[in-house]
């Protein structure tokens, strides 16, 4: 099946998409979003600076047109929100989101209702668009570089003012092995102080529940959740969550789940590995204390 | 200004996990529904405007007329009109056809409003198919909205920071949750006003369905394997939780 990627410059990213794309035929072919040259070898690369994706379908359209793409992958990111839906009209294709699982047969799967429930799909006409979860599918070893060809067509009705990227203490959420998060539980920002020495002896990132960044405790890109990152550590510690199923969406991959609740009932304890129920308040600096004792 | 707000109403996406059901696929009917998880924020957003520049709000549902009770919260919130197109598809291109259907018959749109995603379906996508059939630009996670000179100044919470972004003309926004806008909590009186205002009532259209087939819905299943550590003595209980997080090869 004839693929394309439409991915950030992102060796991860890419990787992901690469793997899903093996699962239906050849490597795909990439336009990736950036400049310099692309992590991987393809057979064709192409490039915009495009800095929304909504201003970049013309060019799509007009080269999944020419080229005769069957499929079109893009990650579950902003990038992949801007295009999927646009392109889908433009093209007259099917699209589905959030792909958790896929096979060679063009059958995906994909959650509903917060993660409740899995939907399996049959995908009966091409081109298809489908945007991938992150973090469900092992990223493909890139091996070398493509220099990427300048794609066509990138003008486009949205401009970009400034960007102000967020600096993240300590380790990416994206890359970590251990996570700190903090719920509404905690109870203010403030508070978060302690999660993060937590976070700082255990090597660890540091996320939130999306109540705790709804409350302004926490910045948005420390999300964790459906509609905040996925993450996939070894150990995540869930300290005040309540364990809502769209936050337990974002950490499905976690190897463990380590919660701290003084609510007994909270959904969380039926996805971690390990219980303490009991004001965190009394837990965190234990936990500290038993670290700092072991160094 | 005139702005659509799109809103849906969803069972209650609070029922745990292990409390979930499902009858033919879709959640249980016992569920209370509810308006979707961010359609409220995007109603917040829609009132801020409303409060800022004197817009209009008109929120439009894809649903059944039992939704309207619960739709009937968003006019509380500062809604202006309650239109509801009529239909029980689950095909994002059909319900995106009946909203299109819905915001051409207002005719003034200046922009559409949604929330991120539902709290069903959890596609994320309806907005943006509305988007591609109006031809309008689209943009998603966008927290904040300010009108200056004929331009739309948006703010977009992307995976790395904020982005601020700038268009012209009418667009579909998608909404996400920020402490900016946060639903507020309608007065007891505008609750009762709203009950009084009808509601618009507009016939579904067909549509054309995505060439896709739903092959199965399951629950996954999800034992419960958490082993409570002993509370007795914190000092304690903290060794035994990192020497068994050893063992086990997590730390």
């Amino acid at each position: 099946m004839k693929t394309l990627i439409v991915e950030v410059i992102d060796a991860k990213r890419i990787g992901e998409l690469v793997t899903v794309g093996r699962i239906f035929g050849d490597t795909p072919d990439i336009v990736a979003l950036g400049s310099g040259d692309i992590p991987g070898n393809y057979n064709k690369a192409y490039c915009s600076d495009a800095a929304v994706g909504s201003n970049l379908i013309d060019g799509l359209v007009e080269l999944i047109k020419k080229e005769g793409y069957e499929l079109v992958l893009l990650s579950a990111t902003t990038v992949g929100a801007e295009i999927a839906g646009p392109l889908s009209v433009r093209l007259g294709a099917p699209v589905l989101t959030e792909i958790i699982g896929a096979k060679s047969d063009m059958t995906v799967t994909r959650p509903i209702y917060g993660g409740k429930a899995m939907t399996t799909f049959k995908i009966n006409q091409t081109p298809a668009i489908l945007t991938v979860r992150r973090k469900y599918f092992e990223s493909a070893i890139a091996e070398g570089t493509t220099t990427p060809v300048p794609l066509a067509g990138a003008a486009g009705a949205i401009r970009l003012v400034s960007e102000e990227a967020v600096k993240t203490e300590g380790i990416p959420l994206d890359d970590a092995e251990v996570i700190v998060s903090g719920g509404r539980g905690v109870g203010s920002g403030d508070k978060f102080t302690i999660l993060r020495d937590l976070a700082g002896i255990l090597n660890a990132a540091v996320g939130a529940s999306r109540g705790a960044v709804d409350e302004g405790w926490a910045e948005p890109t420390m999300q964790i959740g459906q509609t905040g990152n996925i993450v996939a550590p070894s150990v995540y510690f869930a300290v005040g969550i309540s364990g809502a199923s769209q936050h337990l969406a974002g950490i499905a991959n976690a190897k463990c789940v380590v919660a701290i609740n003084k609510d007994e009932d909270a959904n969380i304890f039926k996805r971690a590995r390990f219980g303490i129920v009991e004001d965190y308040a009394k837990v965190v600096p234990a936990l500290i204390q038993a670290l700092q004792e072991e160094q | 200004m005139h702005i659509a707000i799109l809103a849906k109403v969803v069972p209650d996406y609070e029922v745990p996990t292990a409390d979930f059901e499902l009858t033919d696929g879709r959640a249980h009917s016992r569920y209370t529904r509810m308006i979707g998880l961010y359609d409220e924020n995007a109603i917040e957003i829609g009132v801020q405007l409303k409060e800022a520049y004197g817009a209009t709000l008109t929120i439009i549902s894809y649903g059944k007329t039992q939704d309207v009770t619960v739709l009937r919260k968003a006019i509380a919130m500062g809604g202006d009109a309650l239109h509801l197109v009529l239909g029980d598809a689950d095909d994002p291109f059909v319900i995106a056809a009946n909203l299109k259907m819905a915001i051409e018959q207002l005719g003034n749109v200046d922009l559409v409003l949604a929330g991120q995603q539902s709290a069903d379906m959890d596609r994320g996508v309806v907005h943006s198919i509305l988007a591609g059939m109006l031809d309008y630009p689209f943009l998603p996670q966008i927290s904040t909205i300010k009108s200056e000179d004929g331009r739309w100044m948006v703010a977009q919470a992307h995976e790395n920071g904020v982005r601020r972004l700038e268009f012209s003309g009418k667009g579909v926004l998608s909404i996400t949750s920020s402490p900016k806008n946060v639903p507020r909590i309608p007065a007891v009186r505008s609750i009762l006003a709203a009950k009084k205002k009808p509601v618009e009532k507009i016939d579904g259209i067909p549509g054309t369905a995505m060439p896709v087939a739903e092959l199965s819905v399951e629950i996954p299943k999800m034992e419960s394997v958490c082993e409570f550590l002993p509370l007795d003595d914190m000092a304690q209980t903290c060794k035994i939780l990192l020497s068994k997080l050893r063992e086990e090869r997590y730390l």
